[in-house]
């Protein structure tokens, strides 16, 4: 099988576990959770220990600025 | 005059609505089916009750006391003989019936699954997801039971059958009539088994437990098994005794099962319990429109003509009074049973008339009633007829043609038509006499006023007649509503609007003679032409909306285009031809040859002379542009003709101007003058190029004749060679394909190689055609200065028309289709030559052959096939794309978000800037050096220069070009910058 995760057009994904990064992320947009956009947990891209609930960091390249960061709640 | 107050909605609720409620509310309560009585006057508790609200004037209303226009109008309510179902609601209907138990009304789910649900739908409306998925699984699951769930009271679930639209039935499963015989013919002995013996009365009474007499008693139909009796003659004869029994259930059935549903039950299926009780679903009362609502109009015969709303309504009192009168009467069930479904009808027709399997209502004429749905739904409805879309006032339409000598920021109204637009002028003590004129001038004249507004309120309107003496009435105070005049700021609009600056904001200009007229430096945005192109005129009616429209909306404002953040206005067609040859040869000019160039422009003193000629100053073409200038202007960059312009200190020292530098759609000049000097200097730019050009192209003169795409007889000698060798080399190939000798490209057939090698031959006989007719065309050619400077068409066209037309192609391909192994009758079949699978050797000028014209027209054809498809799909994606993204909004934290706050980007265009406002080149994406070195260039000026640098002059984009002050402002910066 190939590990989609691992291709090297599919940008870097890393589970937030730190709770106080995403209380971080969550002020830095004044937003709740769910107002984050969604990713399902069965996305190839996730890495293997993102369970729903969990918030992921995703930077990826960017046709108008170097990186991009946004921030993805990962749902059934 | 007593106006009320405007009132703010600070939300609104959708439920359910207590027929309670209807009673509170209702003025009256109707019973008579009849309208009017002889005399014209309206029925008491009749369908025009005057308690219901008045349409005619005059007449006061009998609960609010007001008259017609101030009263809105009031509901009544017809009590209903029997409930009926309200046909909106079918769907929750059934999916109620068939989730709770009919015995003790519970929603048939365990705790767990309760639990469960709840959560889900919790979750649901958080993350933005429909709840109905939910609620729908959730009635799927307490469906799968048979039994209720609860053991205080395990009623049989039955399962409900809905027959659309308003009939319900519960399906038991009953002893079937032929019960008898289902079981003697199961006691028989099995056919196939040789051996069977079948079953004998009393092995069966054995098997199932009951007396034998008993079974002899079931098996003559004499007594009809128990349930359980049954299930065990079932079971052991292995025999379906059942058929299907649909019990029907009555409305009132409904009504008194959903009012068992206990609250709790109903709030997992998604229902705020607190406002909407699901028995409200079956109407007992209905409530009545007000007459305001469906007015009855009176026809020149003097009869009366009544809204659809009310015929439905006298129908549904016309059946609700017999089916008591019936039903007080004794009747028999039967004919309940039938008044009842009549009055189901009239009541499911009254709410929405377009149910499919119910036959409509229809008029008297055979037309079906308009009802409530009917005004609400589709295009002409309510929602998308009357709130998104309405037809408005102040507006005007016609037929549009070019003025190069407007403005772009301009438009040219037709007298007519400013006679009849107006605009509200507030009479001051400053403006008073300005006010009286304009009301002298009465309605014909122009520039005049229509109607006048006194202090009071009144209206009056502005006659001919009474012009003079109304005028000198006009005081401080009133309103004049005066013809638009030259500078009023006026919304221009042409469909299809695809994009923002398919609207832009202009400054009026009267003119004579009936079309709007535009400068042509504006049809990009619009993508305008004059074909017979017309466009669209609104007179903006308060202060804010004009204020807006000049800071934002004025043409000048959308010179950049947020799709790819470069200008979108510039010069076109031949201003491009016109500066082409201005610039590319540096023609010298005399002293009046120049001044007339710039004669449209606002330069009216020329530069130092360029040299002397014959003893006569001369001016060069370049000098001439560079006029038009900002004095400290410094670019380089790459002309579509192939030099290089360089522009040092405002003057034009080298290269050609065309479309790379003027153009719309990117010309460097323009776009750097928008963002580097301001829009106004932009606009002004423009304005002066489209000008200048056009004095230059009628100095020179521009024309394209047949000759001018004529090669002489030696070139065409030499493309008939070039097609012939071509010719040549496809014969080869035939020969060595039909020899079996053709290698085959990788992942080719031996065929498609063959074609895509001829196709390839014939591509480079086309193109070295056209290369040896581009030899022979002259450098002053106008097809060739047309297609060198980007102003029209292409050297394709060129050689096209002078060299060879070339391959027509249908679907990427040779054209292969028509006959059995040909393409016409002319050819011998399975010819694979070029010219007999449409290879058009000939050129436009020297003109096709029949079978090469038969090729083109195919080729051509699908052409147009694919423009017509490709604008009508891409009008479909264009407005589901609009649709998806309306509501997404910037917000100031940088982010974009849609109406629910949930983020779409955590950065406006991941760099959260705007494209018209960044400036940049093709090396960087934004031109971080441009911009640097300009701030430091104005650390180094003067100190009076750094202050006001530092203070930030915002650009004058707000003034009128009409206003004194804004022009000289505008220019002044130009002045400023001179020294
Ligand atoms: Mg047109
Ligand atoms: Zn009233
Ligand atoms: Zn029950």
């Amino acid at each position: 099988m190939v590990d989609v995760s691992q291709h090297e057009l599919v940008p870097e994904h890393t589970v937030l576990d730190d709770p106080d990064r995403v209380d971080e992320v969550l002020a830095e947009y004044n937003v709740s959770k769910t107002n984050l956009p969604k990713i399902k947990s069965s996305d190839p891209a996730l890495p293997e220990d993102a369970e729903v609930g969990d918030v992921i960091e995703i930077v990826r390249d960017s046709r108008t600025t170097e990186q991009a960061t946004v921030y993805r709640l990962v749902v059934e | 005059m007593s106006m009320q107050t405007p009132k703010e909605i600070g939300g609104i609720q959708f439920g359910l609505m207590d027929p309670e409620t209807y009673r509170d509310m209702s003025a009256t309560k109707v019973i008579t089916a009849d309208t009017y009585d002889d005399d014209g006057y309206p029925i008491d508790m009749g369908l025009m009750d005057p308690r219901l609200g008045v349409i005619d004037p005059g007449l006061e209303c009998r609960t609010c006391g007001q008259h017609s226009g101030s009263c809105n109008g009031h509901f009544g309510h017809i009590e209903l003989a029997a409930p009926v179902i309200h046909v909106g609601f079918t769907k929750l209907i059934r999916r109620l019936l068939r989730s709770t138990c009919r015995e003790c009304g519970r929603l048939a789910l365990t705790e767990e699954e309760r639990d469960e649900y709840s959560e889900k739908l919790i979750r649901a409306e958080e993350l933005g997801n429909d709840p109905n998925d939910v609620l729908k699984s959730a009635v799927r699951q307490a469906r799968k039971q048979s039994y209720c769930p609860f053991p205080d009271c395990d009623g049989v679930m039955h399962d409900i059958k809905h027959e659309k639209p308003t009939t319900y039935y519960e399906v038991q499963d009953v002893l079937a009539g032929d019960y008898s015989e289902r079981i003697a013919e199961a006691m028989q002995p099995d056919p196939d088994d040789e051996d069977g013996e079948g079953t004998s009365p009393r092995d069966l009474a054995e098997a199932v437990g009951v007396e034998l007499e008993r079974i002899n008693d079931i098996m003559a139909g004499e007594f009809r098994p128990k349930s359980d009796t049954r299930k065990k003659l079932e079971k052991v004869l292995d025999v379906d005794l059942t058929e299907e029994d649909m019990n029907k259930l009555m409305p009132s059935d409904i009504r008194d099962w959903f009012e068992d549903i206990p609250d709790e039950d109903i709030e997992v299926l998604g229902i705020d319990p607190a406002r909407s009780r699901p028995e409200w679903m079956i109407l007992t009362v209905l409530p009545v429109p007000p007459v305001t609502a469906r007015p009855s109009i009176t026809l020149d015969n003097g009869q009366r003509s009544e809204d659809d709303l009310t015929h439905k309504l006298v129908d549904i009192i016309r059946i609700n009074q017999r089916f008591m009168e019936n039903r007080e009467a004794g009747a028999p069930q039967l004919i309940i049973e039938d008044l009842w479904e009549l009055l189901q009808y009239h009541v499911t027709t009254f709410v929405d008339n377009e149910i499919s399997g119910t036959p409509p209502a229809r008029h008297r004429s055979g037309r079906p009633l308009k009802t409530l749905s009917q005004r609400l739904k589709g295009k002409e409805g309510r929602f998308r007829g009357s709130l998104s879309g309405k037809r408005v006032n102040f507006s005007a339409r016609t037929v549009i043609s070019p003025d190069p000598t407007l403005s772009l920021n301009e438009v040219g109204v037709p007298d007519r038509v400013a006679k009849e637009m107006t605009q509200t002028l507030n009479v001051t003590e400053r403006n008073v006499d300005e006010a009286r004129q304009y009301v002298a001038n009465g309605p014909e004249g122009h520039p005049g006023a229509n109607y006048v507004r006194r202090p009071d309120g009144r209206r009056l309107k502005v006659t001919e007649k009474n012009c003079e003496e109304l005028a000198t009435k006009v005081e401080e105070g009133w309103e004049v509503n005066r013809h638009l005049v030259d500078g009023d700021i006026v919304i221009f609009n042409r469909q299809p609007s695809l994009h923002r600056m398919s609207i832009m904001a202009h400054e009026v200009v009267v003119m004579p003679y009936k079309t709007f007229r535009l400068n042509t430096t504006v049809c990009p945005p619009y993508n305008a032409d004059f074909d017979g192109d017309e466009m669209n005129m609104h007179a903006l009616q308060n202060e804010e909306a004009r204020a807006e429209a000049r800071v934002l909306m004025r043409v000048q404002e959308q010179i950049l285009s947020p799709r790819f953040g470069e200008n979108i206005i510039g010069a076109i067609q031949d201003h491009i031809s016109g500066t082409y040859l201005l610039t590319h040869d540096n023609p010298h000019f005399t002293e009046t040859q120049a001044l007339d160039l710039l004669r449209a422009t606002s330069v009216d003193e020329l530069p130092p002379a360029d040299g002397e000629e014959d003893g006569e100053p001369y001016w060069t073409g370049r000098t001439v542009f560079s006029e038009l200038l900002p004095d400290d202007l410094n670019l380089e960059f790459r002309s579509s003709a192939g030099d290089t312009v360089e522009i040092v200190d405002g003057q034009l020292v080298s290269g050609t101007i065309d479309e790379d530098a003027v153009g719309a759609f990117g010309g460097e000049i323009v776009d750097t003058l928008t963002k580097v000097y301001s829009e106004t200097r932009a606009r002004v730019f423009i304005n002066e190029v489209a000008a200048l050009a056009m004095r230059a192209i009628m100095h020179f003169g521009f024309s394209l004749g047949i000759d001018d795409e004529s090669i002489p007889p030696a070139a065409n000698e030499q493309v008939d060679d070039a097609i012939g060798n071509a010719y040549e080399r496809i014969d080869e190939l035939i020969e060595r394909y039909e020899a079996d000798e053709l290698e085959s490209l990788p992942g080719r057939t031996i065929d498609e190689t063959l074609e895509m090698k001829i196709m390839q031959t014939l591509g480079k006989a086309r193109d070295s055609a056209g290369e040896i007719a581009e030899e022979h065309f002259d450098e002053d050619n106008p097809a060739v200065i047309m297609a060198r400077s980007g102003a029209r068409g292409s050297m394709l066209n060129l050689t096209q028309m002078a060299g060879c037309v070339g391959q027509q192609a249908v679907r990427g391909e040779r054209i292969n289709r028509g006959y059995e192994d040909r393409t016409l009758s002319h050819y011998q079949p399975n010819d694979l030559s070029a010219e007999a699978h449409g290879f058009v050797e000939n050129s436009y000028r020297g003109g096709l052959t029949p079978r090469e014209f038969f090729f083109h027209a195919m080729g051509g054809r699908e052409g147009l096939v694919d423009t017509a498809v490709r604008t009508s799909k891409s009008g479909y994606l264009q407005r589901r794309l609009i649709n998806a993204l309306s509501e997404l909004e910037s917000q100031y934290d940088g982010t974009v978000r849609d109406t629910s706050d949930t983020i779409v980007q955590f950065e406006y265009g991941e760099d959260g800037t705007s494209p018209v406002k960044v400036s940049s080149n093709d090396d960087n994406p934004i031109d971080v050096e441009g911009i640097a070195d300009r701030v430091i260039e104005a650390e180094f000026d003067s100190d009076v220069e750094k202050e006001r640098f530092l203070g930030g002059r915002e650009p004058p984009t707000n003034l009128s070009e009409y206003a004194g002050p804004g022009l000289n402002k505008a220019q002044g910066m130009e002045v400023e910058s001179d020294d």
